[in-house]
């Protein structure tokens, strides 16, 4: 019978059960230091980031204002004529509207992927992940076949008579958004995923047992508990979709030229080199604008207070 | 749906035939349990037993697979949580991070759209109530373990629900601390006067606050009652071995007299005991408390049942010492005695341990024989 006796004789936990414990825990040194032997190893990615981005940026900070005379030429020529500016506007535009639908599209995608079981949850990850995979370029081309007068969508239509006459997705801002919306979706999907993972979704239940219907408790509880991940993917879809240049050139129309294409066409086309740089420098001080001015009224960290 | 405004507005609740399994497994076996009108009743058991499960299907947040849940004579049944008016305390406090401690403790009369006016009295009130007033603008995260349950608390009476469910609502915190919940707990049931269902597997936590317990055993109450019934008078082995320290002999019950069967010796057993069959396979349950030790050439009074030994082991516990004897068939007995009791313990003297028949409760051995025995083998380490 090996019964456990009342009290007193529960062996000690076995000593040597785990033998490498004490000895592989390293004594960690309190004292901290700003530079040891291992902040070394941060050094390549430094040198890396100086060279191929730090000096290139201020070399086209130096040439928006050198080039092709010193002076501010090449801003006065971008405030003063209202194509440009409509073109930076039209480029935020678009990028408004595409990080908005991948909200949209996204939210409720990675809602689904914290309730699916874990093999639909993969299937799910796999599914937003393909286009990781696949050349941007070929993603494109794909939707001018799909998109165009003669492409897959419009010929289902015009055979179901659903339409009588093809109706124009590519050359137009529509294309550039259904383009970009699919390429920038994974952006906003794993983000927001990543959040709501780590949402106890037992609050909803302690919400619930305290009067609220399972949809008050979700707008209340679940929902502002999701910001953080709704700021993060908004801000690298917007980020990214700024930049963005094979998509609106190859699914845009004239009308819809965005900032990105603008400077290709001035460094390439006209050879405005100073002019390009003046673009490029305009667009990075009105994103960080931006950006400021929406980290001060979403206030990011505020949801973050305490949690450490 | 107007909560009753008036104190002690406590609300029976009735489980009738409440079934649920799993994968099947039953997690709750057919229990029936009435919860009387501003009682505080706990239902202990240890994990696994379906407490937690029984406490959810209550609460609406599980729903039975047969049996009915009436509330104040009102079935509940198939009310979705929402509409039950029943509050809730959880081990994990479930405080919502994002708010407040005062929009936390506002977010149930809010969804219940009481005027703003009363919504700040009355959530002052509750928050005086667990003594957190001070603390109204904090957010949880930045509270102790102790001060998020309090808060968890208010949130809970605030709105004046019928019932006050609580799940392990002290498992997560250290034992000061769950002491000093436990009192406050019990003083804000004692004036709330709410009907209060407490889920535990601690037995100390369970004796200590309840008006009766539900003891729960793989899904099942094996036996309800004041928290001196199931100490005094267990129905079962399980049921003594699960409250307290008990020793423990089994054997056959004849009548008076309880035989042991490792050493033969026959006690005197109280009449009638608490209703059980007193027949072959029962267990005789003596509490430590009312094991006394003299000296071996102490007379003794007649009625008491005696058994020899010698004491192996004296730990001094600060209000008393407990004490084990061993006993010549190898098993050892434990016993409790005040500091100033007459006999001074040390290991190695010889005493006689004994008790009155009264104190000694035959029950039905209902326990596997693989099972902890306090009356338990120690030959091998006596003999040093």
């Amino acid at each position: 019978m090996t019964a456990a006796p009342a009290v007193d004789l529960r062996p000690a936990a076995p000593r040597g059960q785990h033998p490498g414990n004490l000895a592989s825990q390293p004594s960690r040194s309190t004292r901290k230091r700003w530079f040891d032997g291992w902040g070394l190893l941060m050094l390549p990615l430094a040198l890396f980031l100086l060279l191929v981005f730090v000096a290139p940026l201020a070399l086209v900070l130096a040439r928006s204002f050198t080039d092709p005379v010193t002076g501010l030429d090449n801003y006065r020529d971008f405030v003063s004529s209202s194509l440009y500016v409509d073109v930076l506007a039209n480029t935020f535009r678009i990028s408004g509207v595409v990080t908005l639908l991948t909200l949209v599209l996204g939210f409720p995608y990675a809602y689904l992927m914290t309730l699916a079981t874990p093999f639909w949850r993969g299937v799910m990850l796999i599914v937003v992940l393909v286009p990781f995979w696949t050349s941007l370029l070929v993603r494109t081309f794909a939707w001018v076949l799909m998109l165009g007068d003669t492409g897959v969508v419009n010929q289902t239509l015009l055979g179901l008579g659903v339409v009588e006459e093809p109706i124009a997705m590519i050359r137009n801002s529509t294309g550039v958004i259904i383009g970009m919306v699919q390429v920038m979706l994974p952006y906003a999907v794993l983000p927001l995923f990543a959040t709501m993972r780590s949402i106890d979704r037992r609050l909803l239940q302690a919400g619930e047992g305290l009067g609220a219907r399972p949809m008050t408790a979700f707008w209340r509880i679940y929902a502002p508990l999701t910001l953080p991940g709704v700021a993060a993917s908004c801000l690298l879809v917007f980020i990214s979709s700024i930049g963005f240049y094979v998509t609106p050139a190859l699914l845009g129309g004239p009308k819809d030229v965005m900032i990105g294409e603008l400077i290709v066409q001035q460094l390439s086309g006209v050879l405005r080199w100073g002019f390009a740089s003046a673009l490029a420098v305009a667009l990075l001080v009105v994103t960080a604008a931006l950006l400021l001015l929406v980290a001060r009224i979403v206030n990011v960290g505020k949801f973050m207070a305490g949690d450490r | 749906m107007q909560s009753q405004l008036s104190r002690d507005a406590g609300t029976s609740i009735d489980i009738r035939n409440v079934v649920k399994r799993y994968k099947g497994q039953t997690a709750v076996d057919d229990v029936t349990l009435s919860v009387e009108a501003g009682e505080f009743l706990t239902l202990l058991g240890a994990s696994g037993s379906g407490k937690s499960t029984l406490l959810n299907i209550v609460a609406g947040f599980i729903t039975a697979d047969a049996g009915r849940i009436e509330v104040g004579g009102r079935d509940l049944t198939t009310v979705p949580p929402h509409r039950r008016d029943l509050g809730m305390v959880f081990q994990h406090y479930a405080l919502f991070p994002h708010m407040t401690v005062w929009q936390n403790v506002a977010f149930p009369l809010k969804r219940r759209r009481v005027a703003k006016a009363q919504i700040a009295s009355r959530v002052r009130q509750a928050l005086e109530v667990v003594e957190l007033g001070h603390l109204a603008e904090r957010r949880p995260a930045q509270l102790s373990g102790g001060q998020q349950q309090r808060v968890a608390l208010a949130r809970a009476i605030v709105f004046e629900p019928q019932a006050l469910l609580m799940d392990e609502p002290l498992g997560a915190l250290d034992k000061r601390l769950r002491e000093q919940l436990q009192l406050e707990i019990k003083r804000l049931h004692h004036e709330l006067g709410t009907t209060f269902v407490f889920v535990t597997h601690d037995q100390e936590e369970a004796l200590a606050m309840s008006d009766r317990i539900a003891l729960l055993r793989d899904g099942r109450v094996v036996q309800i009652g004041s928290p001196q019934d199931l100490y005094d008078r267990p129905a079962s082995r399980y049921a003594a071995e699960f409250l307290g320290e008990s020793n423990l002999f089994t054997g056959r019950c004849d009548g008076r007299t309880f035989v042991d069967e490792r050493s033969g010796a026959a006690f005197t057993v109280a009449a009638g005991g608490n209703g059980v069959e007193l027949r072959n396979g029962s267990a005789l349950v003596v509490r430590p408390e009312h094991v006394m030790l003299a000296a071996d050439d102490a007379p003794l009074p007649a009625d008491h049942n005696t058994l020899d030994g010698l004491i192996r082991d004296v730990t001094y516990l600060g209000s008393g010492l407990r004490v084990e004897v061993a006993l010549p068939d190898g098993r050892h007995l434990v016993t409790r005695t005040g500091t100033r009791s007459g006999l001074r313990p040390q290991p190695g003297l010889p005493v006689v341990a004994h008790w009155h028949a009264e104190h000694a409760v035959v029950v039905a051995d209902d326990t596997g024989a693989a099972v902890s025995a306090t009356v338990s083998e120690t030959a091998s380490t006596v003999a040093a």
